[in-house]
């Protein structure tokens, strides 16, 4: 009877346990891209990756009919600014805060087509600031540290994306 | 005192072993209740959203860190045909025709979640480099021998077999960018492509 009670104890734990695990997984991923990012590229700062292959292990899943910009980003010296001249055919810059949820995102898709040829310049804020201290398309992170993830279409001829992402910058605002 | 003790710490080790073997089994099924199944593709309506739940969070960050959400980008994958775990050794046939997306394509990746290394660098198919038929419509052949026409070749994967999680040996993801309405309304029924096992050695 004993040993039934410690078997129903554990299993109901467990349970519960793989939860409490699962909800830990999405920020450990992110802390260790954060941390390996950081060390090869500091923060703040956009890394344009070269067209994935086998040899792409920064982010698992890859698209190689993807060229990929990344800026991690830390907003504790305050806001910082991303200025990216969009290209044609598809890009989208995405915002992802510290457990994994893909926040906010501007696409050159859908109603904003008109965007090509001009340049997104997007400020991004913490939610302890407040966007009307700002002029222009402002953003607000809901974490203090996360990624911005540029993807343009590496389909067919793509000089005019490799160039668009190679002139993006992402940095201090101001 | 001290038997007591004893015993609670390792049921405390127990209970959190047993957690992660049922999360481990939760993951390489992939699947959860915001999971929607199209023939043998799956997808999730709420990958890279705030409302995904907890086991799908969990997913994602393992085997698609940074996806994007549905309105952006929507993500099928499959790993088995009818039941049957995608293996190295048969080859498949993947039929289709256009769908309602800016542009999509379908890429092989290894159970490790990357690209598959293969000396034709050759790691997907999208809407503008297939060869088509007559009247629009394509097949692919997904091998790891050479075949004629569009090849999707595939292989081991880099990783070190003992990490594999699950039973197959690739899969294969379609992704459709900036979808249509029958995509973001109908998930379940929208139109993809037909995969099938042609032959096994």
């Amino acid at each position: 009877m004993k040993l039934l009670k410690w078997f129903a104890g554990i299993s109901v734990c467990a349970w519960a346990g793989q939860y409490l695990l699962a909800l830990f997984i999405p920020n450990l991923m992110m802390e260790v891209l954060y941390a390996v990012g950081t060390r090869q590229f500091g923060s703040n700062h956009l890394t344009v990756s070269p067209l994935p292959d086998e040899t792409f292990r920064s982010v698992v899943r890859p698209s190689p009919d993807l060229l990929y910009a990344s800026c991690i980003y830390n907003l504790e010296n305050g806001p910082i600014e991303i200025e990216a001249p969009i290209p044609p055919r598809y890009w989208s810059m995405q915002f992802y805060q510290m457990n994994t949820d893909n926040y906010a995102g501007i696409t050159n898709q859908r109603d904003e087509r008109n965007r090509v040829g001009t340049v997104a310049t997007v400020t991004l804020i913490s939610e302890d600031d407040s966007p009307q201290n700002y002029t222009g398309e402002v953003i607000q992170s809901p974490t203090e540290r996360g990624m911005i993830l540029l993807r343009a279409s590496a389909i067919g001829d793509r000089s005019q994306q490799q160039a668009a992402l190679a002139a993006s910058r992402c940095g201090p605002a101001g | 005192m001290l038997t007591f003790a004893i015993k609670l710490g390792a049921a405390a080790v127990l209970t959190v072993l047993l957690s992660a073997v049922l999360l481990a089994v939760r993951i390489s099924d992939g699947l959860d209740s915001m999971s929607v199944r199209n023939g043998d593709w799956v997808t999730s309506v709420a990958t890279g959203s705030k409302d995904a739940g907890v086991i799908l969070k969990a997913t994602v960050a393992l085997g698609g860190l940074l996806a994007s959400t549905q309105e952006n980008s929507m993500y099928y994958r499959l790993s088995t045909v009818d039941g049957e775990p995608l293996r190295l050794q048969c080859r498949y046939r993947i039929e289709g025709d256009d769908y309602d997306a800016d542009w999509w394509s379908i890429t092989a990746y290894g159970w490790d979640n990357y690209l598959i290394p293969n000396p034709q660098k050759r790691y997907s198919f999208n809407n503008e480099n297939l060869v088509r038929n007559a009247d629009g419509s394509w097949a692919i052949t997904v091998a790891a021998s050479k075949q004629a026409g569009n090849w999707l070749p595939v292989g081991p994967s880099g990783a070190a077999d003992w990490r594999k999680p699950g039973d197959y040996d690739f899969d294969l993801l379609l992704r459709l960018y900036t979808p249509g309405d029958a995509y973001l309304r109908a998930p379940q029924s929208a139109a993809l492509p037909t995969v099938t096992l042609e032959a096994c050695q």
